[in-house]
């Protein structure tokens, strides 16, 4: 075996000393860690320009938006004032207590032994009101006149409570009279009378307002079917 | 290995650098960088329900526009249907002409009182209209045809009298109230 001697060992050595240099280490290693940095500085640089283009793009879109919007909302709102009052007005003219078919009843209630010499009738005084007040005057004849008149009474009452919820019926007066009066060729005896009726025209528990938030209501259902 | 004290002094100093460029890199670099991304961040959160909404609101309002012209027909028909100019001048003639239609030629309509109405925009009239002699049939067939041609107009009373001369003609008065554009 030959002899093998290494005269450059002491120059190897440095040389391996220098490169475990930890100063030549760690300045390696800050450089590492500092291309690190950079690069993630660019990818969130890049990530905030992308979350600032967007921010830009939806700021311009609400810059044109926010005018129409209230423009909008305040359009919505003059339409459904114009619904609700457009609807108010259709349940005031609903709600009216129509007379003709009142008058019609009574026309076809009073028998002919019956002569009317007053006749008086009030619509509820406000929308809040339900009762109507009815109050008719006359003359009876016939052998007796008080259960004519009393038939009168029963008769207009059952007649008025088709129509209506509820009829209270009170004779004010009902006297014999002392005129007679001829029909059919018999002289009849009279009585006179005047007979009071409380008609609840409408429910107690409507509220006026509520069929212009139900058309609103409405109107809003179809406008978004 | 073990470290000289110039390399020691050196590595001192080498960290200390890296310390002061670690503070600045995120002070003043990464810092208001990821600041001002937070704060667009929270500027787009915010932009994007705003955004929602008024869309939304945008197109409640344009489907509202379309269906409104049927809901509110009716009162614009109203609104056409009363006539321009001081009540006390149209409607007393309105109602003798109508009567006159109806075979009842003469009736007379004095001003009662008139109100603010509840609807912005009308006020409400009250007038008795008198009707010296007129005949049952003839006033309700009258009455019938006004409660349904005239929609804004109320009966609040009626008051039919026999008349002493006539027992076929009654005397009635009637009390009315009508919208009219304030």
């Amino acid at each position: 075996m030959p002899l093998h001697v290494n005269l450059y060992h002491e120059i190897q050595r440095q040389e391996l000393a220098r490169q475990r240099d930890p100063l030549r280490l760690g300045m390696l290693a800050v450089l590492v860690i500092a291309i690190g940095f950079v690069v993630n500085y660019f990818i969130v640089m890049e990530r905030g320009h992308s979350v600032a283009v967007r921010y830009n793009t939806l700021n311009d879109e609400w810059t044109e938006l926010q005018p129409k919007a209230t423009a909008a909302k305040s359009r919505q709102d003059e339409l459904n004032s114009e619904i609700a009052a457009s609807a108010a007005m259709m349940q005031s003219v609903e709600s009216r207590l129509l007379w003709a078919p009142v008058l019609d009843e009574i026309l076809k209630t009073v028998p002919r032994t019956v002569q009317l010499t007053h006749l008086s009738a009030e619509a509820p005084s406000n929308d809040k009101a339900t009762n109507s007040t009815l109050s008719v005057s006359g003359l009876s004849s016939a052998v007796e006149p008080r259960k004519e008149a009393e038939n009168l009474r029963m008769a207009m009452g059952a007649s008025l409570g088709k129509k209506f919820k509820h009829v209270a019926s009170v004779f004010k007066s009902l006297d014999d009279s002392d005129q007679y009066v001829m029909l059919d060729g018999r002289r009849l005896p009279t009585a006179s009378f005047t007979i009071d009726f409380d008609v609840q025209v409408r429910d107690a528990a409507s509220d006026p307002a509520a069929p212009a938030a139900a058309a609103t209501r409405r109107v809003k259902e179809g406008a978004a079917e | 290995m073990k470290l000289e004290q110039d390399q020691i002094k050196k590595l001192g100093l080498g960290l200390m650098v890296l310390v002061a460029l670690l503070y600045c890199y995120f002070t003043y670099l990464l810092g208001p960088l990821e600041q001002n991304e937070r704060n667009q961040a929270s500027g787009i959160s915010t932009l994007e329900p705003q955004i929602a909404d008024a869309k939304t609101q945008m197109a409640a309002t344009a489907a509202l526009e379309k269906a409104a012209p049927a809901a509110t027909a009716f009162l614009a028909n109203v609104k056409n249907s009363i006539p321009d100019g001081a009540p006390i001048a149209w409607f007393p003639p309105k109602i003798a002409d109508f009567f006159k239609s109806h075979g009842i030629d003469k009736c007379t309509t004095h001003l009662v009182s008139e109100e603010a109405d509840a609807m912005p925009g009308f006020k409400r009239i009250v007038w008795a209209v008198d009707v010296p002699r007129v005949e049952y049939v003839s006033l309700g067939k009258a009455i019938c045809s006004l409660e349904n041609e005239e929609p804004l107009l109320k009966i609040l009373s009626v008051s039919i009298d026999a008349t002493r001369e006539d027992a076929q003609y009654q005397h009635a008065t009637l009390t009315v109230s009508t919208l009219v554009k304030s």
